[in-house]
């Protein structure tokens, strides 16, 4: 009896452990909330020549959109030479293995074909390894002469299917082209892709010309020019690089003009007596509207994307410093209010952001904070970085940058909003004053 | 019977009716001891800990877990799961605890294990650096990289393939074992913990130590622990062999009249002990590591997933099952996203099966991750 | 043509030659018609030369000001001497910003200091129509060397004087 109940304690007290185990039911749980942050690692083999007259093309278009990707510094590209399987039509299975086997995460095939002038773009990309497609296949249409435009395109779906931004890739940028010394700067309005191909000029360099900004829509820009002696806003027709000045009153000087988002309006500076403000003109009945009317100098402002805010700079307090006030004028509020100056304000096309340049202790920043001045960062640091213009897709910034000394000269950077990816844009020649077109349709 | 045996009787009953309803009401979650309370030891202290006089004591301990006690919690027999991966779970300073297979610094009775070693990064220990000091230093300004990861890891050697997990080449030393295969050197890429933008470059360069430290864990993650390597002899932990755990889940089957553990016959509610924090926690870094959110919008990065995936029993996961259950913090097209790099790094690092005890499958055949990338946004 | 219509041709051509060249103009006074001097060179006190080297073309300014300081208001009390005795002058003031700053930000600070010394000039009596401002902002440089002595000599207004009673 004794012992009958011993064991019966004992066998009690070797199940109570397993009690506590039968309560936990339900699949494991687990939260993860740490992650790296590294380039995507892709594979972009050549595309497939599907004629002979594709041929020049095909493995081009491909080098294209591998270069926007990795351009990006969101993406890195595995090499050729390190491909186990290759792409030979456009339409055979992947071999999926090959391509994890090289750690190739996201893989983009494609397809070129040509008759006349006529380019047809197909293109499929992968997630090699849940071994599936990632989105539908796409085809693409142009002219011959307008085929990186189209490997743009394809570039701007690969991204935008694996980041979920928008795309950035076929869009265009309006510089000022510089050449010679410091002080005999000549300059000229020029325009090209956003990775520095396809140059055009649209202006002599027998002016200076200043600041260009594009339309909502990229068919026109605003700039200010001294060809009449005096700084004044003309507006060009992108197309005919025909022009007109928009103000010519004898007396005053205008710049820094940039358009409302229904293209309709112009905001710009106005100085009269010395003393600058912010107008306003329609520019279909040419009407002129006063912003601001403070002794102070009120200058470079920018809409926001939905128009009903302007974001500007003002030294009313006595130094440099952003303020908003509603489109149509009214009370600024000051958003800035770190150590140092703060100038050329830009809205993000996204609305989240405003990006500026920053003046502290003799060095230049472009940096970013929300639009009630919270969370500035400031993502670059240099001599003189100035002038900072926005992605359609609101990731990345294009600046200018200019080294010091007599031998001195400006280039075009961009960043990430994150700070990183900060590199050289490949124009010829000195440049400066970017701005960026929408995503071209 | 006299009446000294029904007091007994009586109170062995109350007793045991007690631990019954005590074991009721308090379900034990995650068992609350050891890695959260642990303190972080230097290498010298965990030298001393597991020096080769107390190995003995763990080969004499081995049997012991044969004869449980009662009021033992359930998960005290299983072995601590000793660091697989490389800067990992703090060693427990309780030596006494049984069958805990010491991770020693290779004493010889445990050489033949040192076939199959993880080794943290070897790191040049910086000159000026203090044992006593090391790891609650200020973390030094990270080093600029195009990977950012949480466990941050030096350049890898020369001749190092890049590949998660860390293994030292094959190079004569006195503890390898001598048939210890002859790997390439392979090491994790190379990572910071931070992103350094250009403004921020400059600014601790006057704190800047000489030599280029290795940036060490925050102290508030207990779990990742970056000991400065020992300059002789490499740490070796070993894989966790669990014997005991065996042992125990064995005798606890038979007394509860089942079979083996893996194939109960009772129903479906998993039997043996549950996950141990520990184990979780692994599991958890091991998906981190390949969860690359680098290039996800700012939209995506405030999205959270809840992704369900089954996996084998050698831990891997079936690919087919990985779904997305749910998302909260942003649109559907941005949780898609999010999803899409979830499911990735859930195949990438289980590519080889995740590391998870095998006894107790029932308990993770099906796992339910929830990705919340909100701490990853501007890194 | 007529050899009559070619001398005349070439005598209007003399005449509107002779507007071109300001100095030509011999009119002594000021100072005494101390001597022959040749006209338009820096001794002829009424020659654009003499007031660009003379009397001084420019005003300097300390970093984001436009205020003068009291060498330049020496400098521009002599500028306004200089333009009420030359009345068939008139002058454009250029103003100009050291390259320490944002572009559009320095194209107006250019606006105030050239506003600022045509104020003083008026103010001494210049009349305001034979004045006009324009702003280079930091486009114009005359020192390209990124340092304060650089900058301090680019932050300038220039009184640039061109023959032309007004604008």
């Amino acid at each position: 009896m004794i012992a009958r109940l011993m064991t019966l304690l004992l066998a009690l007290g070797l199940a109570l452990p397993a009690l506590p185990a039968l309560a936990q039911t339900g699949p494991l749980r687990i939260v993860i909330e740490e992650g790296v942050i590294e380039p995507l690692p892709f594979a972009a083999p050549d595309f497939v020549a599907e004629n002979a007259e594709a041929q020049q093309y095909a493995r081009e278009i491909s080098r294209v959109i591998a270069s926007d990707l990795a351009g990006t510094g969101l993406f890195r590209e595995i090499p050729g030479d390190a491909f186990i399987s290759q792409i030979t039509s456009f339409d055979s299975p992947v071999q999926y293995a090959d391509w994890k086997a090289i750690n190739a995460q996201a893989l983009v095939t494609g397809a070129v074909s040509v008759s006349g002038n006529r380019l047809v773009v197909k293109f499929r990309l992968f997630d090699v390894f849940s071994e599936a497609p990632l989105g539908e296949g796409l085809q693409f249409g142009g002219t011959t002469g307008a085929w990186r435009r189209v490997a743009h395109k394809v570039a701007d779906q690969v991204y935008s299917r694996i980041t979920g931004e928008g795309g950035y890739f076929d869009s265009r940028v309006v510089y000022v082209a510089e050449t010679g010394p410091k002080d005999q700067r000549q300059k000229r309005l020029a325009i090209m892709d956003y990775d520095g191909a396809n140059v055009q000029y649209l202006t002599d360099a027998a002016s200076i010309v200043l600041a260009p900004r594009f339309s909502p829509t990229g068919d026109r820009v605003l700039y200010t020019s001294y060809e009449s002696g005096f700084p004044r806003i003309y507006l060009m027709d992108v197309a005919s690089a025909g022009r007109r000045a928009l103000e010519d009153q004898p007396g005053t000087m205008s710049f820094a003009p940039r358009f409302a988002p229904d293209g309709r309006t112009v905001v710009f500076s106005l100085t009269q007596g010395g003393n600058t403000d912010l107008y306003s003109l329609n520019l279909s009945t040419g009407a002129r509207r006063r912003l601001t009317s403070a002794p102070s100098i009120e200058t470079a402002p920018s809409f926001s994307p939905d128009g009903r805010l302007i974001v500007f700079e003002s030294d009313r307090s006595g130094t440099q410093q952003l303020y908003i006030m509603p489109a149509g004028g009214g009370e600024a509020r000051r958003i800035s209010f770190g150590q140092g100056r703060y100038g050329t304000p830009v809205w993000s096309p996204r609305g989240d952001l405003i990006a500026f340049t920053k003046q502290h202790k003799g060095r230049f920043h472009i940096g970013v904070m929300r639009t009630d001045g919270s969370e500035e960062r400031l993502l670059t640091a240099s001599f003189l970085d100035e002038g900072p213009a926005w992605s359609p897709n609101g990731r990345v910034i294009m600046f200018s940058r200019e080294t010091p000394g007599a031998a001195g000269s400006s280039a075009l950077y961009s960043v990430d909003i994150t700070g990183r990816n900060l590199k050289r844009v490949p124009v010829r020649g000195g440049a400066s004053d970017p701005a960026w077109s929408p995503l071209l349709p | 019977m006299n009446t000294g045996t029904y007091i007994s009787g009586l109170l062995h009953l109350l007793l045991i009716g007690w631990a019954l309803i005590g074991g009721w009401l308090s379900l034990p979650e995650d068992e609350p001891f050891e890695v959260a309370q642990v303190s972080i030891l230097t290498g010298e202290e965990f030298a001393a800990l597991t020096a080769p006089p107390s190995a003995p004591r763990a080969a004499t301990e081995a049997p012991a877990p044969a004869l449980p006690e009662p009021q033992e919690p359930a998960p005290a027999p299983a072995p601590e799961p000793v660091p697989d991966t490389p800067p990992e779970i703090a060693p427990r300073p309780e030596p006494e605890a049984p069958a805990e297979p010491d991770p020693a610094p290779v004493p010889p009775e445990t050489a033949p294990e040192a076939e199959v070693s993880d080794v943290p990064p070897v790191a040049p220990t910086p000159p000026a650096e203090t044992p006593g000091t090391a790891l609650v230093a200020e973390p030094t300004p990270p080093r600029p990289s195009t990977r950012v990861a949480p466990v941050p890891a030096a350049p890898p050697p020369p001749e190092a393939e890049i590949a998660e997990d860390v293994t030292e080449s094959a190079t004569p030393s006195p503890d390898a074992a001598p048939e210890a295969p002859a790997e390439p050197a392979t090491a994790p890429e190379e990572a910071t913990t931070e992103i350094v933008t250009e403004a921020e470059e400059g600014k601790d360069s006057a704190l800047a130590p000489l030599a280029s430290a290795r940036p060490l864990a925050r102290p508030d993650r207990p779990v990742r622990v970056a000991e400065p390597a020992e300059p002789a002899a490499p740490a070796e932990p070993t894989e966790p062999e669990a014997p005991p755990a065996d042992a125990i889940a064995d005798a606890l089957a038979e007394a509860m009249g089942g079979g083996a553990p893996e194939t109960s016959g009772i129903g479906t509610a998993p039997s043996g002990p549950p996950m141990t924090g520990g184990e979780k926690d692994a599991l958890r870094v091991a998906v981190s590591r390949c969860w690359n959110v680098g290039s996800l919008s700012s939209e995506a990065l405030r999205t959270s997933v809840v992704v369900a995936v089954s996996m084998q029993e050698d831990g891997k996961p079936r690919m087919e099952t990985i779904r997305m259950i749910s998302y909260s913090g942003g649109p559907e097209a941005a949780a898609q996203r999010v999803f899409e790099t979830a499911s990735r790094a859930i195949i990438r690092c289980g590519i080889n099966g995740y590391d998870l005890p095998v006894e107790k499958y029932d308990y993770w055949r099906d796992i339910e991750m929830t990705f919340n990338p909100e701490k990853m946004r501007i890194k | 043509m007529t050899p009559f219509t070619k001398v005349l041709l070439a005598a209007c051509a003399l005449g509107v030659a002779a507007c071109t060249s300001p100095g030509q103009y011999d009119r002594g006074g000021l100072g005494g018609g101390a001597g022959e001097f040749a006209a338009g060179s820096p001794q002829d006190p009424r020659s654009m030369a003499y007031f660009q080297q003379t009397i001084g073309d420019r005003v300097h300014f300390a970093v984001d000001e436009s205020t003068l300081g009291d060498e330049a208001r020496a400098t521009l009390l002599a500028q306004a001497s200089w333009l009420m005795d030359n009345p068939e002058y008139s002058a454009i003031i250029e103003g100009h910003a050291d390259e320490q700053g944002t572009r559009e930000y320095n194209l107006a600070l250019g606006a105030r200091r050239a506003a600022a010394v045509q104020e003083f000039l008026v103010s001494r009596g210049v009349s305001p129509a034979r004045l006009r401002t324009v702003s280079y902002g930091k486009e114009r440089p005359i020192e390209i060397c990124s340092a304060e002595a650089c900058y301090a000599k680019n932050r300038r207004a220039v009184t640039v004087v061109t023959a032309g009673a007004g604008a």
